[in-house]
């Protein structure tokens, strides 16, 4: 691998595209710490995350040769992680939350209202708030947990987000804000028994 | 989104310009309720911020990898390795270092004495060389081996390969091959029925082969007619 060290993405995606393992192997090293993450983050603890991340690597080398390189290699594959994701949780809840585009939001919100009108008892004050805040980022629903992971945990930007989900920058920052304010609304809970 | 909501967003993702950014500031300052809500979406990134990351497992790289693309088959790599292009980097030092080379080989060629001469003293001396090798010794090579299906011989004259020369079974159980051999000193071992490899025992002289054996010496001097 020592041959394509320190290369940029476009490097190695160009010589993966010609086959080459090492160079492959470089761009999945590079990029599995936040990949795993974020499917970690999306998926919560019983997700298979790993599986996950590693079917999305999988497939980003099976569809590498249509890759044009017009967009970073970075977002393109997380768009395949979100699209991973997607499915899964699809399949795990299919009647609670409709993960398509159109009434999206409106069905998280119900979604959260659900969640929130069941755990309203959580054992706060025995738990770190750090906990609670994965808990809360988990309960989140699919579309706001999203846009917050993509937000605040993998840093992207508001014009990447939108190309990695394919939503318009507006419809993000709102649901990051609606994230932000059910999340700051689950975790009062925990500053008011703590 | 109210265009509070908007302005909290844009706060917070530190969009605001210089100047809307203090006169939402002042704001805060006025409004309690709004000061807590930024405070605690500010926490709320701060906390977020700290979450743990999970770690890439051992040995995730390798079986994405392995799973994502085939390995090549293994004379790939032999013909890559030939066909991969390579930069040459010289210096002074090593381009002098050629150059004392070539000279030396050229120096070697134009002081080399006529061969022609030579060879016709040792066509004449030797009774039984061939005519088209001048220099060219016929030696030929007995072993007694009643009862073996096959005998061969493997040495330096044949790149240690006994299908190269075989021996041919003659009267008594000897076995005899005839071979060309330019002067020089040779090693060699006869290989009977195939596998078994033994020193001729009629060699004048033997030597180490470094594997707890040895091999026969063949001494061929040019003008010797045959050993």
């Amino acid at each position: 691998m020592t041959s394509h060290a320190g290369a940029d993405d476009t490097t190695l995606v160009r010589a993966s595209q010609r086959g080459d393992r090492d160079a492959f192997g470089i761009l999945v090293s590079r990029y599995a710490p936040a990949i795993i993450g974020m499917t970690a983050r999306m998926l919560g603890p019983a997700g298979d995350a790993e599986d996950i991340a590693q079917e999305t690597f999988v497939a980003a080398y099976r569809s590498l040769s249509s890759f044009q390189l017009s967009s970073k290699f970075s977002t393109w594959l997380y768009r395949i992680a979100v699209n991973k994701c997607k499915d899964v949780l699809r399949a795990r809840r299919p009647a609670v939350v409709s993960l398509d585009d159109g009434d999206t939001d409106e069905a998280a919100e119900e979604s959260w209202q659900a969640v929130d009108d069941q755990t309203p008892h959580w054992e706060l004050e025995q738990v770190e708030l750090a906990w609670e805040l994965g808990k809360g980022i988990d309960a989140l629903p699919a579309v706001y947990r999203e846009s917050f992971v993509l937000r605040h945990i993998e840093g992207l930007g508001y014009d990447e987000m939108s190309e990695v989900l394919g939503v318009n920058r507006d419809t993000l920052k709102m649901r990051v804000y609606k994230a932000r304010t059910l999340l700051c609304r689950s975790l009062a809970h925990v500053v008011k028994q703590s | 989104m109210t265009d509070t909501e908007r302005l909290v967003q844009r706060f917070i993702d530190q969009e605001l310009s210089p100047e809307e950014r203090m006169r939402f500031v002042a704001r805060l300052g006025r409004d309690a309720a709004l000061r807590q809500q930024v405070i605690d979406f500010e926490q709320l990134a701060l906390d977020v911020s700290r979450l743990p990351r999970p770690g890439v497992p051992d040995g995730f790289v390798e079986r994405v990898v392995a799973e994502a693309v085939p390995a090549p088959p293994a004379w790939r790599g032999v013909v890559n390795a030939l066909l991969r292009p390579r930069t040459f980097h010289w210096n002074l030092a090593s381009a002098g270092a050629v150059a004392c080379l070539v000279l030396i080989g050229l120096a070697g060629l134009l002081t080399r004495p006529a061969v022609a001469p030579d060879a016709t003293t040792a066509t004449a001396a030797t009774s039984t060389t061939a005519a088209t090798a001048p220099r060219t010794v016929l030696v030929r090579l007995v072993v007694v081996r009643p009862g073996a299906a096959t005998v061969a011989v493997a040495g330096d004259f044949n790149g240690w390969n006994p299908a190269r020369t075989p021996l041919e079974p003659g009267s008594n159980g000897a076995w005899v091959v005839t071979i060309p051999l330019e002067p020089g000193r040779y090693e060699y071992m006869f290989v009977v029925n195939g596998q078994e490899w033994i020193a001729d025992p009629f060699a004048a002289e033997r030597t180490a082969d470094g594997f707890g054996s040895e091999n026969a010496v063949l001494d061929v001097r040019p003008d010797a007619g045959a050993v």
